[in-house]
């Protein structure tokens, strides 16, 4: 889907980009590059642009704009009501966070069950159950 | 030696600018386009060095001309140091620019601005971060001048042995084999001329075939495919994603996250001035605030500087100013003409270019507030889709809004405005804002000749100007100021308070500017039509008999299409000079206000303040357009649209009321 679709709260994972020239360059210089991850965080007034949250900061980009950048949906683990199961499809983070993610069971591929709701949620794995804290569990992203 | 200032926007470059140099620094143009160009010194050790503040980049493309102007001053004046501002609270997309710049250049201090900030983000490890880049990097709260001597002495003592940024060894390969091609034909530096080869870079490819290097581009051209094959994606996707694996794996080897989650003051903030039903409002409100506090601050000084030079009527006695003195003082012992000349001209001139400061000052207090305190992207965020209609983007909405209350300070403001062609559109347009001068104006012939409905009458002409402007906004967008439609890519920073020491340097490098540049213009103005209305020999100064009655004596034909006298002619060209002498003249030429009222019928008096409306801004507005374009053809252009757009809606106006014989 394009990210233009997405309504404010919502999670993608960039998939590609189709734009050429100008608008190519300066969404990758932006950082919206394949798999990076975008938050859509309000939309103006008149419902463009939409302002969106990508690597820690926030950029407003035109309906136009954002019609170039197609996605998937993701949902952060933290949003995931209790008693789910779900299947982890990223991780964002660094080597260290990834390993250490991955300890615990969690990692990209691995299947989950909440057992309680964010937050601390708490988590069962193939390696036992966790609790996790807000900040870890809206950088784990889910399907 | 030359130091040259690189970094995002919104990370404190010009404040680390203005703790480098202090007030030690000259704004003007780069060369052929109206992108701003700031220069300054500092003394380190008792070395002058010069210090190049670049224009704020997201990275070294050949799309917009920041990033050319940038990166072409970087390989030109091959500056001995650069220093790349970075906001250290958003490491991780400031350092995709590092990778750009450790291309062009290997002598990069890294100045880690707003530290504190980004201490509340995540612990970075300053030495680690030394080691693994192999440049000096400066930990630095900019706005409080922490880390400012540390960032001097990096700058003459530091050492650089930078690390490459390393592609996939599939690219690597491809640039070296490309980059021995360039060195031969004697392009420096080679690595990046032959990266930004493959990337289809528009600037060097143009310079190489202008070069004739027909073998390059062809070898650049197979590689290329090679490396889109080998990815499976198209060349820039893959250069940028390389950088950008770059940029995360250094963030994350020297940064470590601190959770802190919840809402973020900005966010706070945010949630109430861009809010679907409030946002507008509230930037409405703001704005009104601002104009009441510039008037009512600005108002007792502009009285002053006029009473200060023009002196004064009260009660019918005229107490003498500064140019009635002198002139009578210089008539004592030179001839009368070059008095009248020098104090009638020269010096009238003089005061009105001092009376525009305190308006233009605060304006700019205004401006700068918006602006460093971040709601001004907001303000782009909340008004885009509505601007965007008339060709501009968000912020386009500040300079019209400012027009309202000079136009001076208001042209100078489409500075905000990042795309040439939108910045003359906006500057085309702006002068059709009616400002504060020309609304005093309305509103005293309003109550002349409409005491009943003054308000409704200049009510009617302000929305006049709006309804002109949308719709010249529109033609004009798409036909003489029809751009390449730029992406619109803003980013929202996070609010930060202004520094009275920003503020005050910005607001005063733009009355300065208005001072020197448009000063110039103005007095000299004031000289040509002291000439027109003093000559031929002998005339009363401004009288039917002077040039000026002549000219209008010959537009008088042309005035009747609309329903002009000839004194409102004569009043019209003094208008020029500014508009609230048009009332004065008008006193002059006809006497008393009971006189004015016969003069004219009331749809005639209508007739005349919408061309005043419309018509040739006055000469400081003029001067500034000049200024911010260089460009004489531009100015021209303004000048005639302002005429053109002027006798059309005035003879719409006279024509359509004389048929359904409304205030005949």
């Amino acid at each position: 889907m394009k990210l233009s679709e997405l309504r404010p709260g919502e999670y993608a994972i960039v998939k590609d980009l189709l734009g050429k020239g100008a608008i190519h360059q300066r969404l990758l210089s932006m950082g919206i590059l394949p798999g990076t991850v975008i938050r859509v965080v309000r939309a103006s007034p008149f419902g463009d642009p939409v302002e969106y949250e990508i690597r820690g900061f926030f950029i407003s980009l035109r309906k136009q704009e954002a019609s170039y950048v197609e996605v998937d949906k993701i949902v952060p683990l933290g949003m995931v009501p209790s008693g789910s199961v779900v299947r982890i499809v990223l991780i964002d983070g660094g080597v260290g966070f990834i390993r250490n993610m991955g300890s615990m069971g969690i990692g990209v591929g691995e299947t989950v069950r909440v057992l309680r709701g964010c937050c601390p949620m708490l988590v069962q794995t193939s390696k036992g159950k966790f609790n996790i804290g807000r900040g870890i569990a809206y950088r784990i992203f889910v399907r | 030696m030359l130091v040259a200032l690189v970094g995002n926007p919104n990370t404190g470059k010009s404040t680390v600018f203005n703790a480098l140099t202090g007030m030690r620094q000259h704004v003007g143009n780069w060369p052929g386009v109206t992108v701003e160009k700031k220069e300054g010194t500092m003394v380190v050790d008792g070395k002058v060095i010069r210090v190049v503040d670049l224009p704020g980049t997201y990275s070294l493309t050949a799309y917009s001309i920041e990033e050319v102007i940038a990166r072409n001053f970087i390989i030109e004046e091959k500056p001995d140091v650069i220093v790349h501002v970075i906001d250290a609270s958003n490491l991780e997309r400031n350092l995709y620019l590092l990778t750009e710049l450790l291309e062009l250049s290997p002598r990069i201090v890294l100045a880690l601005n707003m530290f504190d900030e980004a201490k509340k983000r995540y612990r970075i490890d300053v030495n680690k971060m030394r080691d693994l880049l192999g440049l000096p990097v400066v930990p630095m709260v900019a706005i409080r001048g922490e880390g400012i001597d540390e960032l001097k002495y990096e700058i003459i003592h530091g050492k650089f042995n930078p690390r490459r940024v390393e592609y996939p060894e599939d690219i690597e390969k491809r640039i070296e084999i490309l980059s021995d091609k360039i060195k031969q034909i004697g392009l420096e530096p080679a690595r990046w001329y032959a990266i930004k080869t493959l990337e289809n870079d528009a600037d060097v490819l143009k310079k190489l075939s202008g070069m004739g290097a027909k073998d390059v581009l062809h070898l650049a051209e197979h590689l290329r495919h090679d490396i889109e094959d080998i990815f499976g994606d198209d060349i820039e996707s893959v250069m940028a994603s390389s950088r950008y694996s770059f940029a995360h794996g250094l963030f994350h080897e020297v940064a470590a996250p601190i959770n802190v989650g919840g809402t973020t003051i900005t966010d706070m903030i945010d949630h109430v001035v861009t809010h679907k039903y409030l946002g507008i409002p509230i930037f409405i409100a703001i704005m009104y605030m601002s104009f009441q506090f510039v008037f009512l601050v600005a108002a007792p000084f502009q009285d002053a500087i006029d009473f200060f030079f023009n002196g004064k009527d009260v009660n019918g006695v005229h107490i003498n100013g500064l140019i009635d003195l002198s002139y009578a003082w210089m008539s004592t012992f030179m001839p009368d003409w070059l008095a009248s000349l020098i104090n009638h001209g020269v010096l009238r001139g003089l005061g009105a270019v001092i009376t525009f400061l305190p308006v233009i000052m605060l304006l700019f207090l205004i401006l700068s507030f918006l602006e460093d305190s971040g709601y001004l992207a907001r303000v782009a965020f909340l008004m885009d889709s509505i601007m965007k209609k008339i060709g501009l983007e968000g912020r386009g909405v500040i300079p019209l809004m400012l027009g309202f209350g000079c136009n001076v300070p208001a042209i100078m403001a489409t500075r905000t405005l990042k795309d040439e062609t939108e910045r003359k559109l906006s500057i085309a347009l702006n002068p059709f804002i009616p400002c504060g001068a020309r609304i005093q104006v309305f509103a005293f012939l309003s109550y002349i000749f409409f005491p009943d409905n003054a308000a409704l009458v200049l009510w009617s002409l302000l929305m006049l100007s709006i309804v002109v402007v949308f719709l010249l906004g529109i033609l004009y967008s798409k036909t003489l100021f029809r751009g390449e439609s730029q992406p619109f890519v803003l980013e929202l920073p996070p609010y930060r308070i202004p520094t009275l020491k920003g503020v005050s340097i910005h607001m005063w490098e733009k009355s300065e500017g208005f001072l020197k540049k448009a000063g110039t213009i103005i007095v000299g103005a004031a000289i040509i039509i002291w000439i027109l209305a003093s000559l031929p020999w002998g005339v009363e100064y401004g009288s039917e008999e002077s040039y000026i009655g002549m000219l209008a004596a010959v537009l008088a034909p042309l005035g009747v299409l609309v329903g002009l006298t000839p004194e409102a002619i004569i009043s019209l060209f003094f208008g020029f000079f500014a508009k609230e002498v048009v009332i004065d003249v008008l006193y002059v030429l006809y006497g008393n206000k009971g006189a004015i009222l016969a003069s004219m019928t009331p749809l005639q008096a209508y007739s005349f303040m919408v061309f005043m409306l419309f018509y040739t801004p006055c000469v400081a507005t003029l001067a500034t357009v000049y200024n911010e374009t260089r460009n004489i053809k531009f100015l021209l252009f303004v000048i005639g649209e302002g005429f053109l757009v002027a006798f059309t809606m005035a003879f719409l106006v006279y024509h359509i009321g004389s048929l359904m014989g409304v205030g005949i």
